[in-house]
């Protein structure tokens, strides 16, 4: 098992060299430069300015020099200062990364929360008028798209205290209390179309699960219906939906990234936002490494726990 | 096994029960923190500050920071009249040398005193190339900056410029103590001005404090002891926030948030057309617009007021080449030439040039409210009534920029930042060697009008010029000025004192008190 985690931890490596060279020469290939942005339409500047302005930006030089240089400043830690802001680039993307986190864990926790009962419910009651009406709100969960329900929630609940942020955000040991109510309209838009997704996974598995051989014989021996659902049925019903968790993290975290922006959060989601519009390259680069080792590390975990779930999936190496 | 699954069940159905109990107990929290608001000042806007170092940003913005934490030689005030600042009074003896009388006993918020080496140091600062100030433009003809006196200082300039005190105006010329930069290396995260407010804290992307400096010079100002700006991108958020009290002022754009905001007895809508300018712009070399002819019937297609309603909800003016709220110097649009549609002219003239059924054509926009979609959207249509078909080329606003600077369009739809005073903006927009003439109109009564007009000091004589002038650009049409959208701020029914400068300025805020 530990030789397995150091050898996937280890494969960071290569994929973050191949997100580098990507998204370092992909970000300069957007029409439109930092510099240009920051001069907009309005704005006049000397040849001696512009000259000045092309060095700091950094558009003195060829981009292969200018990614040499870049990986060279971040293998001595140094992850470069941002265009616009002036600011070095990792504390500022270290200290929203939190707020990101936490969005997506809560929202990963309401979606496993609404999709994991509610599909047992429906699989035991299959095709019932109950049944029904859970597939279809699954079907309306998975079609409404997570911006337009925030800007619902927004209109909806604005006057309620405190529930939507107003450029107020506390952080959770500042206030965990009011950092979780603020933080709970905004999961549950990036968490609802997910939940349908459990849910319709819980359901299908479950159905199958259902008309296995040992969970009728699990009844005969007249055990507790309940311990005969939870214990026989949704233990081995669960795979599939672990599987489809581990997949969707990173999509949940996509979609904190624009829920921030409606939310007024101050993530790291509106970070990457801001610096895609400005073209910021150093804080776009910066936040797409941060996020290609999230999305390793979560596939890991994921891989971890499916062991866990299932005795019968060993890990590669253990095997050899 | 089983024990460990129960435990973990047990745990979330316990956590889903008490989510709502800790929900209740942080809203009377809430409501317990909020004892001393009428001393407080909530502003809802829509962008973070990039940054705060007054000779260096270019970021909207960031001005409206700087509005409160620094002062200029001079300001506007909400007729959008120059009146002193830190200068108290001026002289003029001849019109190549400016001398500003400053006030006595003025404190940067470092507590050291404002004096005329500080004047000197920011004006070179501008002018340093290595500043790269976008202020160095607007003051570039500062020959020499003399310190007369600790309390007087000589501008000398190597031409007249009549919009110089204009120009000092502008937030991009502010006063700031040398030491601080030096320590600093800029300005950028550090805020020591002699504004009526100091920086308190600044949470990036959320929430920008500043509170009252004590020492400012002006009498009984500010009102508020604290200003906390709140920064709310989505606009439909900001009109909750007014609504809902979380928020006292909002600078709101979106048109479809004020009309519904003006539908609501809880808060109060202040609106004036504003010094931006909505335009349409032709590329002048490229076929057809080279031709005056077509630049002129589609100028005559365009119904200014019917844009307004469509893409602005009527939230708007209809403006000539100077902004229309610049009263002093605007000739309204009805009474220039071309200023009234005509379609059958329109016709005429384009089956003179050589085109009776018409053509097609591009116009660039992108779907920021800067790059006017809505505006070409109706544009489009208005041109189907003069046999003229108009493709929209709808991209990315750093698409847009890149297209901008590289004159790569055949015409355009731009918002421009108009000025109260007619030689900063048409000069740079519309001279032969403007730096943001990207219609490249070159025409050499119009350069020649443009440069006189610089130069006069006689306030009559100087109308006279910029009356020629807008007839002028009317008649040659490089561009259709459109309208000057509204300056909109929504404030909720307690806010008192409040005032809008045009230019989309928040000195007023200083004025401003929350009743109850």
């Amino acid at each position: 098992m530990g030789r397995y985690i150091i050898k996937r931890l280890l494969s960071i490596i290569p994929v973050l060299i191949g997100v580098s060279l990507i998204v370092f020469f992909l970000v300069r290939l957007i029409p439109g430069t930092a510099l240009q942005m920051y001069m907009g339409t309005q704005v006049e500047a000397t040849p001696e300015q512009m000259e000045e302005l092309r060095r700091l930006f950094g558009e003195d030089k060829p981009v292969p020099v200018l990614y040499i240089e870049w990986v060279g400043d971040i293998l001595r830690g140094d992850f470069g200062h941002s265009l616009r802001t002036g600011r070095p680039v990792l504390p500022d993307i270290l200290s929203r990364l939190p707020l990101s986190l936490e969005l997506t864990l809560f929202s990963l926790f309401l979606a496993l929360l609404i999709g994991i009962p509610l599909g047992v419910i429906s699989s035991l009651h299959q095709n019932t008028f109950g049944d029904f009406v859970n597939r279809i709100g699954g079907l309306l969960g998975l079609s409404l798209p997570q911006f337009w329900l925030a800007a619902l929630m927004v209109m909806a609940f604005s006057n309620a205290g405190g529930w939507i942020p107003m450029g107020n955000y506390v952080g959770f040991f500042d206030s965990p209390l009011q950092n979780l109510k603020m933080l709970f309209f905004p999961s549950l838009a990036i968490g609802i179309g997910f939940a349908a997704v459990v849910m319709r996974y819980t359901r299908n598995s479950m159905l199958e699960v259902l008309q296995m051989d040992y969970i009728r014989t699990a009844k005969a021996k007249g055990l507790d219906r309940r311990k005969v659902i939870i214990f026989h049925a949704l233990k081995n019903a669960i795979l599939p939906v672990i599987t489809v968790t581990g997949f969707n993290a990173g999509y949940l975290l996509g979609g904190a990234i624009v829920i921030e922006e409606v939310f007024a959060l101050p993530g790291m989601g509106r970070l990457a936002l801001y610096a895609i519009y400005q073209r910021d390259y150093p804080v776009i680069q910066a936040i797409v490494l941060v996020i290609a080792t999230l999305f390793v590390l979560v596939n890991l975990i994921t891989d971890l726990i499916y062991a866990v779930a299932d005795p019968r999936i060993r890990l590669l190496d253990e095997a050899r | 096994m089983k024990k460990r699954t129960l435990f973990f069940i047990t745990v979330i159905f316990l956590a889903a029960a008490a989510v709502p109990n800790v929900f209740a107990q942080g809203a009377t929290e809430d409501s317990a923190e909020s004892g001393d608001i009428d001393t407080t000042i909530t502003l809802g806007v829509d962008q973070e500050a990039v940054g705060l170092d007054p000779h260096i940003v270019t970021a909207f913005s960031s001005m409206r920071r700087l509005d409160l934490l620094y002062n200029r030689l001079v300001r506007l005030d909400d007729n959008m009249k120059v009146v002193p600042d830190l200068a108290e009074s001026w002289e003029i003896p001849n019109n190549t040398t400016y001398i500003f009388n400053l006030r006595k006993g003025v404190k940067f918020h470092n507590g050291r005193e404002m004096v005329a080496e500080d004047v000197k140091y920011s004006l070179e600062r501008v002018l340093d190339d290595k500043t790269a100030s976008p202020g160095r433009s607007y003051i570039a003809t500062i020959d020499k900056v003399e310190v007369v006196d600790d309390y007087t200082v000589k501008l000398h300039l190597s031409a007249p410029l009549a919009s110089l005190l204009n120009a000092l105006t502008s937030n991009n010329i502010s006063i700031v103590p040398k030491e601080v930069v030096e320590e600093h290396g800029n300005l950028q995260r550090v805020a020591v001005g002699t504004g009526p407010y100091m920086l308190d804290e600044w949470v990036a992307d959320n929430s920008m404090t500043l509170v009252r400096n004590p020492d400012y010079f002006e009498e009984g100002l500010p009102m508020a002891e604290k200003v906390v700006f709140r920064v709310i991108p989505e606009e439909a958020s900001l009109l909750a926030g007014v609504k809902s009290g979380e928020l006292n002022i909002a600078t709101i754009n979106d048109g479809a948030t004020i009309r519904q905001a003006k539908n609501d007895k809880n808060v109060v809508v202040m609106n004036k057309p504003g010094m931006n300018v909505r335009v349409f712009s032709f590329n002048n070399e490229k076929e057809p617009f080279d031709d005056v002819r077509v630049r002129q019937a589609v100028a005559l297609a365009i119904d200014r007021d019917e844009i307004i309603t469509m893409a602005e909800y009527g939230m708007g003016k209809a403006t000539g080449p100077i902004p229309i709220s610049a009263k002093e110097w605007a000739i309204p649009p009805e009474e220039l030439p071309l200023g009234s549609t005509d379609h059958e002219r329109a016709r005429a003239l384009l089956a003179e040039a050589g085109y009776p059924n018409g053509f097609e054509f591009d116009i660039v926009c992108s779907s920021t409210y800067e790059g006017g979609l809505d505006v070409a959207q109706v544009i489009q249509d208005q041109l189907k009534n003069i046999g003229l078909t108009a493709n929209l080329d709808v991209i990315e606003w750093g698409n847009y920029i890149d297209r901008w600077v590289k004159r790569d369009f055949e015409t355009m739809v731009e918002l421009r930042g108009g000025s109260s005073e007619p030689d900063r903006f048409l000069f740079r927009s519309l001279h032969s060697t403007g730096g943001v003439n990207n219609f490249m109109f070159a025409d050499d009564e119009a350069d020649r009008l443009m440069e006189q007009g610089r130069k006069q000091t006689d306030p009559s004589e100087r109308k006279d010029t910029y009356d020629k002038l807008q007839v002028l650009l009317s008649e040659k049409a490089p561009l259709v000025f459109l309208y000057s959208p509204n300056e909109n701020h929504v404030l909720s029914t307690n806010v008192e004192g409040f005032k809008q400068v045009g230019n989309g300025s928040l000195y007023y805020v200083t004025h401003a008190v929350v009743t109850e």
